[in-house]
């Protein structure tokens, strides 16, 4: 393995992050407030689709703020539905996972190709070029993803959120203690709805980052998991947006690591057990970091005052 | 508004919602399925299909005639299994979403008995076997994992999932393989085939298999003590602990039943799926895949109960069975991709628990914003 | 007596007039319910459990909204949409369960409650304001630790605190007593004095008819949802009062006050101990939750024929006491037999065999499965019954039912059938069906924790008669309270418990009121005439 392939790997691994961290912090935020959105795998399948039609349309920063706003949505919906109607919080997101997993791949059907769709980096428009995806920055080492900075930035902004904020204080009582947080005077429900909303934006981010900045295409099963993965992040964090990032980084290892070996000459292992790796590294890091970890007490419960 | 009249409206209320009440969960699932068919409809009216005619080709082909209930229940089969291995867990307190793995490897190993043989009816049986000791065996894993390390359930079932897709994949593609035909694996040999319940479909006795052990899974739970322990524990695991119940005891029991019930799903597609009965390794598993999500979509219409769940499968096997139909539509073609969809919002309507009450609860926060109002009059000329 | 002043005629703070309040299953918990609140006055809101007190008061305090009636302050209608506004208004309240998160220190706990979300927090800040705050009122807690791990007296006190950092002009408090011991209610009782001779108002809700008369200047009685009685507190008797509290012709528990200020023992039927000791206990030592020690090297013996009280306020390691002897924690180290046979650190299951019944203080939590059905949680703890159960495991429903039927009918539990869920009863009849069920095995001793606790005065007395019953019987019984009343009433030997340990065991006639609060606050003799 040489230098380069060193660099190659961490460069891979750096974008492989991003979406993870994102809708890690994400969830952070919301499991805080109480929230647990098992759906984040059907939300990052929506807002791949939807950042890619909305960049196609009007360019890169306008996918990704439609696949921002969609993740928005559908987590604005999940939070009303397991707030003010009290709803369970885990079959809410069976659903939109479920949901998600049709409507994406009807889409794409709707679109020409079943199954997949490419998004080109640019296209002509009137004879003069006009950018679909995120363009990335050149450097020495490689082509690095802009996204790739907020990834990196965003988790220590929340974490000072967390903690040095009023507001921080708001949503680990809306978590921990909804009544005490209630007799405070602070509105449960809509505490947890704004905390879904800003995890589900960021993981509406994520999805877009996905196909407009990073991958550039859209598939049915383009998510692969990663939704669950950041929910491992999560666990793994004990809703610490820094370990969650660092989760992210040892999660996006792996899956850069896995295509690594897919592109080997020579096949040492072949490429299906390859393609478990990130699960099954998943599995170790979640085996092993459990026992110190505590989660809010009402996280999954729905609030009522009476 | 006196006091007596305060109590006398709520009292009418109250008796209301007892009649709604007794029919209360199928009444639910009735109206989800009602809330998720209506999303379908706007959906596909905005990509410029009529929604009226595909849900008539739809409900044709799932239930218009002899050979479209046959398709229909043929796809009820695996689904009323996959849909008990997360109702039977739910019911402990646990969240087994590891259905689609677990039946990956009841497939694989129900496959693995093509390689010997053994009279009719016994090869049946030997071969639901392999799949049962095969999907609680994936199970069990997690089951494991969590009493030892205390690793959520969720988390650790999603990832086996797919680590079985791979593992079916790699089998099916480099080691059970057909010599003669490399995009399937072996077929189950006619000695461990079910025969067909009707002739000219793809109907064939497997159904019976899912039926029983469903009606096995009721008797178990409401019938017998371990049952019983099972459902206490995952009602109020405290109590359950004070009433002399071993939690662990029943964590496993659930998982492996859970197992179990996932691997019978895989056999009963490989061993009893005409023509070829066996799994297809190109194109990743095709008869397999999502038959454990949808099986949760199941679960949860049949509210957690076996007999829900046989009823809810035929109702979803017709979803699945009538979408083909309605693809093929001459006039009107609307993908097949368009059932999961409503089957999404399905579930997504059960998660409300009092969908009847969503109205209600509109013309409640109206009937406070008129009382308020009125209030506020009354102060005026008092 | 208290020092009241009188208030001028149309002084006053806050009027609720007619309150209604009707839930949303139909349960009417307040019955046009009016009452007036007039700065430099402590009001005693009496009543038993389920009366409508904490309804009433969480309508005051705006957590919930009235059916009908309105609150009027001075200057108009006042309408609370939230506690937040309640709190601007000026009116506090402290609940019976804390409102406080657990992990939270007291200090972040008290910022909870101010302005401006994204402002940094400031809780140097906050700190000294507290540090202020507790100069002046003489309550002292640690401000950096996270509260759940302070004693239940101190979580009250930043309960306490937080009210009286707003600056609130109407204090109200839940059974603030239930969780203190008799030197902290002294002393709750000097800050609340102090408050209302500054010009507060200030709410006490109690059941406790001793106390209402100790510190209030005005006692308002509720009996189910009605306002019965507002009286003067000096012309107010107990009898009067217990009267207005339960009604007219109900018998009231005989829980008499006499010159002690103890109450008056009820007269056990001299019942002859048995011979052996039925459960024998050596050096247990348990520790709780957190890790700390919660039994303290306990060591105590209970005879057939007797009922062995353990009192003391909850908290004091009693919980942890009951479990680990029956089978629900392990111990550290020690020794407990039933009739010779060890009971620590085995399954719940096998110390029913020997013959333990086990009435949990948690009813809904431990106690019961509530959407079970009555038969269903008639046979918790004892489905593995040959009686109850057939060949392969297979349940005997017509068995089942039929003896269900029998409970219901032996203890009078009001249900529509066996098949009723157990969440449809009443408190008091869910009580009842735990205590048939756990007397249904026959035990030899019956380990009762809180069987009392929120029921109605009913329910209450039938389950203690029936435990008296048990005595006469010959069975050996554990009764663990912090109703001291209830100890001292019914016991043939009480153990006061304090920080794990046992500070005195003794008959209940060698206690007088000093003695029972010293040792209950953790003075034992030898420290007073050190």
């Amino acid at each position: 393995m040489s230098f380069s392939d060193i660099i190659s790997l961490l460069r891979i691994s750096l974008h492989a992050m991003v979406p993870l961290a994102l809708t890690a912090i994400g969830e952070i935020v919301g499991e805080t407030a109480g929230l647990f959105n098992i759906g984040l795998e059907g939300i990052l399948l929506i807002s791949a689709f939807a950042g890619a039609i909305g960049a196609e349309a009007g360019g890169p920063y306008i996918g990704l703020l439609i696949g921002a706003g969609v993740g928005g949505l559908i987590s604005l919906l999940f939070a009303v539905i397991n707030t003010y109607w009290r709803g369970t919080q885990m079959v809410t997101g069976i659903g939109i996972n479920l949901f998600a997993m049709g409507f994406v791949a009807f889409g794409l059907i709707q679109l020409g190709a079943p199954g997949f769709h490419m998004v080109p980096s640019t296209i002509v428009v009137d004879g003069a070029e006009k950018a679909i995806q995120l363009a990335k920055f050149r450097t020495p080492w490689g082509m690095f993803s802009p996204m790739i900075l907020l990834a990196l930035v965003l988790p220590f902004v929340v974490h000072w959120f967390l903690k040095r904020t009023r507001a921080g204080l708001m949503l680990k009582a809306a978590g921990e203690m909804p009544e005490a947080a209630d007799v405070a005077g602070i509105n449960i429900n809509r505490i947890r709805i704004l905390a879904a909303v800003f995890g589900g934006i960021l993981a509406g981010l994520a999805g877009a980052y996905m196909s407009v900045a990073w991958l550039g295409l859209v598939t049915k099963g383009l998510s692969a998991g990663r939704g669950f993965i950041a929910l491992a992040c999560v666990v793994f964090s004990g809703l610490n947006p820094l370990l969650a990032l660092l989760a992210a980084f040892i999660f996006g290892f792996f899956q850069a690591l896995a295509e690594w070996v897919k592109t080997l000459p020579s096949k040492p292992i072949p490429g299906e057990f390859v393609s478990m790796l990130p699960y099954i590294v998943t599995l170790l890091v979640v085996s092993g970091a459990i026992g110190r970890v505590r989660f809010p007490k009402f996280l999954g419960t729905p609030y009522k005052r009476e | 508004m006196s006091t007596n009249e305060a109590q006398q409206s709520s009292r009418l209320l109250r008796g209301v919602r007892r009649t709604l009440t007794g029919l209360h969960p199928a009444l639910e699932s009735l109206i989800a399925a009602l809330v998720g068919l209506l999303v379908g409809a706007i959906l596909m009216a905005v990509w410029g299909y009529d929604p009226w005619r595909a849900y008539i080709a739809l409900f044709q082909g799932a239930y218009g005639g002899s050979y479209e209930w046959a398709s229909s229940l043929t796809r009820t089969t695996p689904l009323i299994l996959t849909a008990l291995t997360f109702s039977i867990c739910l019911r402990a307190g646990m969240f087994n979403i590891g259905a689609e793995g677990q039946m990956y490897m009841g497939a694989t190993a129900a496959i693995c008995i093509s390689y010997f043989t053994l009279p009719f009816g016994l090869h049946h049986a030997v071969g639901l076997l392999f799949a049962a000791l095969a999907g609680a065996a994936w199970s069990l894993i997690p089951a494991a994992l969590k009493m030892m390390r205390g690793v959520s359930e969720v988390i650790s079932t999603i990832m086996f999932n797919w680590i079985a897709k791979w593992l079916a994949l790699y089998l099916a593609i480099y080691v059970l393989v057909d010599p003669l035909r490399g995009e399937k694996t072996v077929s189950i040999p006619l000695t461990a085939r079910f025969p067909l319940l009707v002739p000219r479909t793809d109907l064939s006795y497997g159904i019976f298999v899912s039926v029983a052990f469903a009606l096995f899974i009721y008797f178990l739970l409401w019938h017998t003590t371990t049952g019983y322990e099972l459902r206490a524990a995952g009602l109020n695991p405290a109590a359950a602990r004070y009433g002399g119940i071993r939690d662990k005891r029943t964590m496993f029991l659930s998982f492996i039943l859970g197992g179990i019930a996932a691997g019978l799903a895989g056999a009963t597609i490989v061993m009893g799926l005409p023509p070829t009965y066996a799994i297809y390794g190109g194109g990743g598993l095709p008869q397999l895949v999502n038959m454990g999500f949808d099986g949760m979509a199941v679960a949860m219409v049949g509210r957690n109960h076996p007999i829900g769940i046989i009823i809810a499968a035929i109702f979803f096997g017709g979803l699945n069975a009538g979408g083909r139909v309605m693809q093929f539509y001459g006039s009107n073609p609307v993908p097949l991709e368009m059932v999961r969809v409503v089957m999404g919002a399905i579930v997504i309507a059960m998660s409300i628990p009092e969908l009847i009450r969503v109205f209600p609860m509109l013309a409640n926060s109206s009937k406070n914003l008129l009382n308020t109002m009125r209030r506020g009059r009354k102060e005026e000329s008092a | 007596m208290t020092d009241a002043r009188t208030p001028a005629e149309n002084d006053f703070f806050l009027r609720a007039e007619k309150i209604t309040k009707v839930y949303s299953d139909g349960t009417v918990a307040l019955k046009e319910a009016s009452l007036e609140i007039h700065p430099h006055e402590i009001i005693g809101l009496l009543g038993e459990n389920g009366a409508g007190k904490t309804t009433l008061t969480k309508i005051l305090s705006g957590l919930l909204p009235p059916t009908r009636g309105r609150v009027i302050s001075p200057k108009g209608a006042v309408h609370f949409t939230s506690p937040r506004e309640a709190l601007d208004f000026g009116i506090g309240m402290v609940h019976q369960h804390f409102a406080l998160v657990g992990t939270f220190t007291a200090a972040e706990n008290v910022a909870l409650g101010f302005e401006r979300p994204f402002s940094r927090l400031q809780l140097a800040k906050t700190i000294e304001n507290l540090e202020a705050l507790m100069e002046e009122s003489g309550l002292q807690i640690p401000l950096d630790v996270p509260v759940e791990k302070l004693a239940v007296g101190e979580q009250q006190r930043v309960e306490v605190l937080k009210v009286l950092s707003r600056n609130v002009d109407l204090l109200i408090l839940d059974e603030p007593t239930s969780v203190l011991t008799p030197l902290e209610v002294d002393e709750l009782f000097v800050l609340l004095r102090q408050l209302r001779d500054a010009g507060k108002s200030i709410i006490l809700i109690t059941h406790k008819l001793k106390e209402v008369q100790d510190i209030t200047d005005r006692i308002v009685v509720l009996r189910q949802g009605e306002m019965v009685g507002d009286v003067k507190t000096a012309d107010a008797t107990t009898e009067r009062l217990a009267q207005l509290m339960v009604g007219q012709a109900a018998e009231i528990e005989a829980v008499e006050l006499s010159d002690t200020e103890l109450p008056v023992r009820r007269v056990l039927k001299a019942v002859d101990r048995s011979k052996d000791s039925i459960l024998h206990v050596e050096h247990l030592t348990v520790r709780g939750n957190t890790g700390d020690i919660a039994v303290d090297d306990i060591s105590f013996d209970i005879y057939g024929g007797e009922i062995f009280g353990i009192a003391g306020v909850e908290g004091n390691g009693q919980t942890e006491l009951v479990e680990s002897l029956t089978g629900l924690r392990v111990p550290t180290s020690g020794k407990a037999t039933i009739k010779g046979t060890n009971i620590l650190g085995i399954d719940p299951r096998k110390i029913y065999e020997l013959g333990v019944a086990h009435i949990p203080e948690d009813r809904w939590e431990l106690g019961l499965v509530l959407p079970f059905t009555l038969a269903e949680n008639a046979i918790l703890g004892v489905h593995r019954w040959k009686e109850f159960r057939g060949f392969l495991s297979v349940l005997r429903w017509g068995k089942i039912n039929k003896h269900v039927r029998e409970l219901m009918d032996r203890f009078e539990i009001r249900a529509s059938g066996p098949g009723a869920p157990a969440k449809s009863l009443s408190g008091g009849n869910q009580q009842k069906l735990i205590v048939g069920r756990e007397l249904a095995k026959d035990p030899a001793i019956i380990v009762a924790a809180q069987p009392t606790r929120g029921l109605d005065i009913g329910s209450a007395h039938y389950i203690r008669q029936t435990l008296v019953d048990m005595r006469e019987k010959g069975r050996a019984i554990l009764l663990v309270s912090a109703d001291l009343d209830e100890v001292l009433a019914h016991a043939d030997r009480v153990a006061i418990m304090y920080e794990g340990r046992f500070m005195e065991v003794c008959s209940p006639d060698e206690l007088d009121r000093e003695k029972v609060g010293m040792l209950m606050g953790g003075v034992t003799a030898a420290k007073e005439t050190a």
